[in-house]
């Protein structure tokens, strides 16, 4: 098991570094530092615009295989992940829109999920009962609903409730306001900024959980083994919390340990709509503002995550069924 | 433990049972009216085909059916009503009183419970109060029972270390883990090999000893029932036609259908002496039901009145000829008494068909055209391991030396359990590409020889197959036109000639020509069948290689199918070489057979050669194995059981394979042992049939004339 772990995670190594370098050099050859100077006015002379990008170690005028050597040394050697081309540097920007990004999207996940397996359970043992019908229906009605849509209603009707009761019971923007030393009052803050967006994940994400736990459940409470539980003498409801519950929630929690990944990465569009500066807000900027270090940085780090969510998929897998074995 | 309770009073009577299912086409009558009663410690054998109604009514039983069956009558369990239980209070019952052993054993446990927890569970849901020591003393004297040896260590393995056998062990065990009173095994054998269903049949009749249940065993294959049941109920489309002792069953069918079943079955313990003749028509079906006997359509006996009413279960009194039981013998035909007073069997009710002769039937077998000349041929798998390299961690030989040659008209059948190779090596003929080993040579011409593509076309286009489901080997989006169409556009044939080729060819397989504007779905399985041969025929191939090819149809459809290929071998002079785990099916179309155990070929000759003095000690555990519809022949045969499963694959044999496993090797000498331990024994030509007066001794030394083209695979034919 832990040979098997050690073996992929080497793999994972090398696949992480190739994947890297080639978005270093692609996004070397597509973004364009120098125009973020160029396009100023006035334009600042030449000689500072050089020295800023040679500062950044983004300037194109050094031929690219030295910038990558100079880039990689620092990644390696200081664990510098380089600098935006307005002089910030990438990992300190990282670190701090990470922990927005984690406060944001933390309890949203774990939301979805204990909701969307909960109700997809409850459809799948009512399989066409009008509980099921009902539920389903607003499933299938919520999730061709586009997320930022979905934010923006959310936002709309809090906005409505706070007119109504006079007073702001919801923020729209942003995850903090509060700025004193009391505990409590910080927290009731947080909870006034978080529950918006939090409401506006969960049921994206809820959703999901549901319609594929939904199937997942109906697939195995058809099997034989269900019939063989029931024929030992166990309830319609013992033999599917028993025995189908458990197969059925193997490839549920396969994609959960995916999504975990997602946690760091953030939400682009909820990011966005209620004003909070995460990292999925972060990629779509580097993006914009041509920043290389910025952008290879932010790939890196879903690389990352990725990777480490399709390794904790495997080992829960291994856990939950025996058949398979890590090695 | 109560083992004897007061024998041959009724446990459970079924009175009128009848359930409905809605469906998309309408209401399906999936069970119109079943009576009977089932005595304690007997076996009431309910017989059938694929919609018959026999599982459903088992289900009902159990109380198990889906939630949109609408069930009617009465099921009486100790004077009360099950169908009148909650599920809760059926629950109570179900595995405790009630038991059942499914058809899968495969899917019949839940994967990631270990086979002690699924036990455990067996036992604890209605004895809540058992300790751990307790419920693990009892699995382990419950899987020793039902012959799993070290029950102690196998508690803790999961349901995928065990063999499917194995598992239908487990499934047994725990069905009989309270003492019911009732067990019901629906179809418990037919997903396993012949010689594991001869294992499984014997834990059974131990099972239904140790509890003294009553057994209400599923099936459709009457040879299955002729060794277990004691009565008989046939089904067909929902009804009982027929309910006897099993004695009066086989010797004194008198409903049709019965008839049908029994006759239309080739034996595998007689030899071929005249054609099958099958069932007309196709099952009924359920939803649209005709106004009278709904077996009338396909009844060579049916008159007006059949057709007019059902008819009801009947006692034919004192009519039944010979009748060794006191057991009343019921029949639902408005045409017994004719049949009773006449005496008439099979052959009166449906008649003699002659066979086509031949066209190769004066051509002795030397003389006719070599076809297909396999050499030594080897096909190996490797075994990888996991992780990064994937290194190669052993050889599965699945053909192992493997020689054989089919000629101009014959038909040459491979048998063995599962694993033995033989669906392999019809892949690797088919491949038509240089095997691993050895050789194969097709019409004289060597598929490892260079050829161009014209010609290794013309090649294939001698060579076609015919797979295992029907189902699932025809396009489903492609009308019949289109898909016998393709091989022929392949050709280069002109629309016209297409056209006038696929009439031939729905002709030559018994089915209308205007019919090739339909899908496959709206055929049955039988025609599905016909045209899954009228595809391979096509391109007028010389050989064509059948995988299993009528193991997925009804009973009552095979014989029509194996006639069709009876029939074209006769005309085509096409030859087949044929895979089939069902004997009597070898017995009947093949004329040669080579029987396979892990690759390598045990045993190889005549049919009627092979089958009535087998020589090898595997051949003759595979054949003793097969139960015959014969109640009086199976009740004075000795059965020679092997034990356990075919071996890992993977596991490297130095002497014989089938050593472990054999029953000869028990009774040798231990010097005699080494012999088949340490040498692979050769394939050498075997004494002749039943006067192999030989004196013991090694076979490899015999000087006898070979006066057949027997060969066996074995050190010590002579001694046993």
């Amino acid at each position: 098991m832990l040979r098997y772990v050690a073996k992929r995670i080497a793999n994972y190594c090398v696949m992480l570094f190739v994947a890297i370098t080639m978005t270093y050099f692609l996004a070397s050859a597509f973004m364009d530092p120098r125009s973020n100077y160029m396009s100023r006015n006035p334009r600042p002379p030449m000689d500072s615009i050089n020295h800023a990008l040679d500062n950044a170690n983004i300037n194109d005028q050094t031929p690219v295989i030295t910038r990558y050597v100079r880039w990689l040394t620092g990644v390696v050697t200081r664990w510098d992940w380089g600098k935006a081309p307005d002089q910030s540097s990438v990992g300190e920007a990282i670190v701090s829109r990470m922990g927005a990004s984690l406060q944001l999207v933390t309890l949203a996940t774990v939301l979805s999920i204990v909701i969307g397996v909960s109700i997809g359970v409850y459809t799948a043992i009512r399989q066409y009962k009008w509980q099921d019908r009902v539920l389903n229906s607003i499933a299938t009605f919520i999730f061709v609903i586009p997320p930022a849509v979905l934010a923006v209603a959310v936002v709309f009707f809090a906005i409505e409730v706070n007119t109504v009761a006079g007073s702001r019971l919801f923020y729209v923007t942003g995850l903090h306001s509060y700025q004193g030393e009391n505990f409590g009052l910080w927290f009731l803050d947080f909870l006034q900024h978080l529950i918006l967006p939090t409401i506006s994940m969960t049921l994206g994400g809820a959703v999901g959980y549901h319609l594929t736990q939904r199937t997942y459940l109906l697939d195995e409470m058809n099997a034989d083994y269900v019939r063989t539980a029931r024929a030992k003498g166990l309830t319609l409801n013992q033999a599917i919390r028993r025995h189908a519950l458990r197969n059925s929630l193997i490839p549920t929690a396969q994609s959960v340990a995916f999504s975990i990944a997602g946690v760091f990465t953030g939400a682009t569009v909820t990011e966005s709509v209620f004003a909070i500066n995460g990292l999925g807000r972060y990629f779509v900027t580097t993006i914009g503002q041509n920043d290389i270090n910025g952008t290879v940085a932010i790939a890196a780090f879903s690389g990352v995550c990725t990777l480490v969510g399709a390794l904790l998929a495997d080992i829960v897998a291994a856990w939950l069924d025996p058949r398979i074995r890590l090695n | 433990m109560n083992g004897f309770r007061k024998t041959h009073d009724t446990i459970l009577s079924v009175h009128d049972l009848r359930v409905n299912f809605a469906s998309e086409a309408g209401t399906v009558h999936a069970v119109r009216g079943i009576s009977f009663d089932l005595k304690r410690g007997t076996t009431l054998g309910i017989v059938g085909e694929s919609g018959s109604g026999k599982s459903v009514t088992s289900m009902a039983i159990m109380g198990l059916l889906d939630s949109n069956a609408h069930v009617e009558g009465r099921i009486d369990f100790e004077g009360e009503n099950l169908l009148e239980k909650t599920d809760a209070q059926m629950s109570e019952l179900r595995g405790k009183r009630i038991a059942m052993i499914f058809q899968d054993p495969l899917s019949a446990l839940t994967p990631v419970y270990t086979i002690g927890q699924q036990m455990r569970e067996a036992l604890v849901t209605h004895n809540p109060d058992m300790s751990e020591d307790e419920v693990r003393a009892r699995s382990v004297e419950l899987l020793t029972l039902v012959g799993i040896p070290n029950a102690e260590q196998r508690l803790n393995a999961f349901p995928h270390h065990f063999s499917g056998g194995m598992r239908q062990r487990v499934v047994i065990a725990m069905a009989i883990a309270n003492n019911p009173d009732v067990i019901i095994a629906d179809e418990p054998t037919t997903a396993l090999d012949v010689t594991i269903q001869a294992q499984i049949l014997d834990v059974l009749r131990t099972a239904q000893k140790e509890t003294g249940a009553a057994l209400i065993f599923i099936t459709h294959d009457l040879g299955v029932v002729a060794s277990i049941a004691d009565d008989i109920i046939v089904m067909y489309a929902g009804r009982p036609v027929e309910h006897a002792s099993v004695g009066e069953i086989f010797s004194h069918p008198v409903m049709p259908y019965t008839m049908g079943l029994l006759g239309a079955v080739p034996r595998p313990d007689q030899a071929k002496n005249a054609r099958l003749v099958p069932i007309p028509g196709s099952p009924t079906n359920l939803v649209n039901l005709p106004e009278g006997c709904s077996f009338a359509d396909r009844c060579p006996m049916a008159a007006d009145i059949c057709r007019a009413g059902e008819p009801q279960m009947e006692e034919i009194g004192e009519l039944g000829v010979g009748s060794e039981t006191a057991q009343a013998h019921r029949v639902a035909c408005y045409r017994a008494g004719e049949i009773l007073a006449q005496h008439m069997t099979f052959r009166d009710v449906y008649g003699m068909e002659e066979s086509i002769p031949s066209i190769f039937a004066d051509v002795p077998r030397e003389q006719r055209q070599m076809v297909l000349n396999v050499e030594h041929l080897t096909k190996t798998f490797s075994v990888s391991g996991g992780g990064f390299l994937r290194r190669r961690v052993g050889t599965v030989y699945a053909v192992n030396d493997v020689s054989l040659d089919i000629r101009e008209g014959e038909t040459v059948a491979l048998v063995g359990e599962s694993g033995s190779g033989k669906s392999t090596t019809l892949l690797q003929v088919m491949n038509l590409a240089a095997p691993e080993q050895g050789s194969i040579e097709l019409f004289g011409t060597d598929v490892a020889a260079k050829m161009s593509r014209k010609e290794r076309q013309m090649l294939h286009e001698k060579v076609q197959y015919v797979f295992q489901d029907p189902m699932s080997s025809l396009d489903p989006r492609l009308p019949i036109y289109d898909i016998l169409a393709e091989p022929l556009k392949v050709l280069g044939m002109s629309k016209q000639e297409i056209n006038t080729r696929i009439g031939e060819l729905m002709e030559l397989v018994g089915l209308k020509p205007d019919q090739v504007d339909r899908f496959p779905n709206q055929f049955s399985g039988g025609q599905r069948q016909r045209i899954a041969i009228a595809r391979a025929l096509a391109v007028n191939p010389r050989l064509i290689l059948l995988d299993e090819p009528v193991s997925a149809l009804d009973v009552s459809i095979q014989a029509g199918v194996l006639n069709l290929l009876e029939d074209l071998q006769n005309k085509l002079g096409v030859a087949y070489l044929f895979v089939a785990h069902n004997l009597s099916v070898v017995r009947h179309l093949a004329s040669r057979v080579a029987v396979m155990y892990l690759g390598h070929i045990v045993e190889a000759g005549d049919v009627d050669e092979v089958f009535d003095h087998p020589q090898h000690p595997y051949t003759k555990a595979l054949l003793s194995a097969v139960p015959v519809p014969d109640p009086e022949y199976e009740r004075q045969r000795e059965r020679i059981i092997l034990d356990g499963d075919l071996p890992s694959p993977t596991e490297k044999i130095e002497g014989c394979a089938f050593a472990s496993r054999c029953p000869l090797y028990k009774q040798l000498s231990e010097e005699q042992k080494r012999v088949c331990d340490t040498q692979r024994p050769s394939l050498v030509g075997g004494a002749a049939g039943s006067e192999g007066a030989v004196s013991a001794g090694f076979a490899d030394s015999l000087s006898t004339e070979r006066n057949t083209d027997r060969i066996v695979a074995c050190h010590w034919t002579n001694v046993a």
